[in-house]
């Protein structure tokens, strides 16, 4: 008994636990002890009433490791929503709809060349009685009810469904820790490999999407950003539900969180009975 | 005497016994009948198609689900809300052609818009048989929804 134990204990290998990779995108490390971070207290033309700001940390993109610069506040009505997964859908669908166009074409017997012509008598040759070659039943003749080109999808989702379809989404991104904010979009070098290095490094997941406010972004992350299919550089009027869904992160730089944020609550907090009118052809 | 030995052999020593059989169903000869005749019915189950052609089954390829026009897939559909408001979305559809941009409705209402954008262009004179055929459908759907088909109920 005891040479069994002392053999168990020979044949345990005793090895140095490896580090353990936490899938948290909030590195400990990477916050400053000192008091170097800015805290920006924001004063908002229409400050949350009944719930308090959501703060998140203003990240880097220059080094690899990651750096926090500081916190940022974030307005409740729009990064803290309640996620209604039924209204990201009709977002999600309607997107797909309203742009869709079946262009599925057949051509009816009117429309096939020929079969004017009565192919044989009505009577007294023992066939069946036909008037064309090209009806429905003959070979190489039309189709009926057949699709017609130019079917159109398209319809227009309530205005603050539409609202309600980014809140949510930007709610779900803030809470499942896939929305970061960074202070600007200057990276070192413009090779596809460090911006890689860099999503890995952070946890940031197989595809990102980053919104600016401007239209122009730095030279150095637009070439490694097309060099890189999953990773997309959008402006803030870009920004859309179907995306934000597709990409796994969303990064906002500052400026576009305030911009989206400001967007939304001049309209949460303004008479849009124009935009709540059903949609006119004429009014494009 | 030696009837005693055994018995008290008998008594002292029980061995455990155990039939041990030889043969067995599976090793039985059995008669071969209709030799050299093969079965061109297959019993043993579901098709598998063995030696036979197999069907065609298209090599999986699957698509790129990052080319640029699936990545920003629907990008601007919010420019109203989130850009300056002067651009419906509508308007951004660039890759749907401009005369069925933002159009829902039956077959005939595409139609009479598409004509009647169409005719302020040469399409009439370049392509007579697509205008004739337009025209022609039209005649057809007019007269079915006017004459043959019952109007719903009315909107008052």
């Amino acid at each position: 008994m005891v040479t069994l134990l002392i053999n168990a204990i020979k044949r345990l290998q005793v090895s140095t636990l490896l580090p353990i990779r936490t899938y948290v995108s909030v590195n400990p490390q990477s916050i400053p002890l000192d008091n170097s971070l800015v805290v920006t207290k924001k004063e908002w033309k229409f400050p949350p009433a009944y719930t308090k700001p959501r703060e998140v940390w203003i990240e880097n993109l220059d080094t690899l490791e990651e750096k926090k610069l500081g916190l940022f506040e974030l307005h409740p009505s729009v990064y803290a929503t309640t996620p209604r997964i039924d209204i990201i859908h009709r977002n999600v669908v309607w997107q797909r709809k309203y742009r869709w166009v079946s262009w599925a074409h057949t051509k009816t017997r009117a429309e096939v060349r020929g079969g004017g012509k009565k192919p044989w008598p009505q009577k007294g040759l023992g066939r069946a009685r036909h008037g064309s070659i090209r009806s429905p039943l003959f070979r190489g003749g039309g189709v009926a009810h057949g699709p017609r080109s130019g079917k159109t999808h398209f319809f227009m989702l309530p205005f603050h469904l539409r609202i309600q379809g980014l809140t949510s989404t930007l709610s779900t991104k803030l809470a499942q820790d896939d929305l970061h904010i960074v202070k600007d979009l200057e990276l070192p070098s413009d090779e596809p490999d460090f911006l890689l290095d860099l999503i890995e490094s952070r946890n940031w997941g197989p595809s990102v999407l980053i919104v600016d406010d401007s239209d122009l972004a730095p030279r150095n992350i637009t070439a490694a950003a097309d060099a890189i299919a999953h990773v997309n550089i959008m402006p803030v009027y870009g920004l859309n539900v179907y995306s934000m869904l597709k990409h796994d992160t969303l990064i906002l730089t500052l400026s576009a969180a305030a911009k989206i944020e400001e967007r939304i609550l001049q309209h949460l907090h303004s008479i849009t009975t124009d935009k709540e009118a059903s949609f006119k052809l004429n009014q494009v | 005497m030696e009837w005693l030995g055994s018995t008290i052999l008998k008594t002292l020593w029980k061995p455990t016994i155990n039939s041990v059989r030889t043969r067995f169903h599976a090793d039985k000869t059995r008669l071969v009948r209709r030799y050299g005749y093969r079965e061109l019915l297959w019993r043993g189950g579901l098709m598998p198609r063995i030696g036979a052609r197999k069907l065609p089954i298209p090599e999986y390829r699957p698509a790129n689900v990052w080319t640029e026009r699936r990545a920003l897939f629907g990008q601007n559909d919010y420019i109203d809300i989130l850009g300056t408001g002067a651009l419906h979305p509508v308007k951004t559809l660039y890759t749907v052609p401009s005369w069925i941009r933002g159009v829902s409705g039956e077959e005939y209402h595409v139609l009479l818009r598409k004509k009647k954008m169409w005719a302020k262009t040469g399409s009439p004179q370049t392509r007579p048989t697509k205008w004739k055929e337009l025209e022609k459908r039209m005649g057809y759907l007019y007269r079915k929804l006017n004459r043959k088909t019952k109007t719903g109920p009315s909107p008052d």
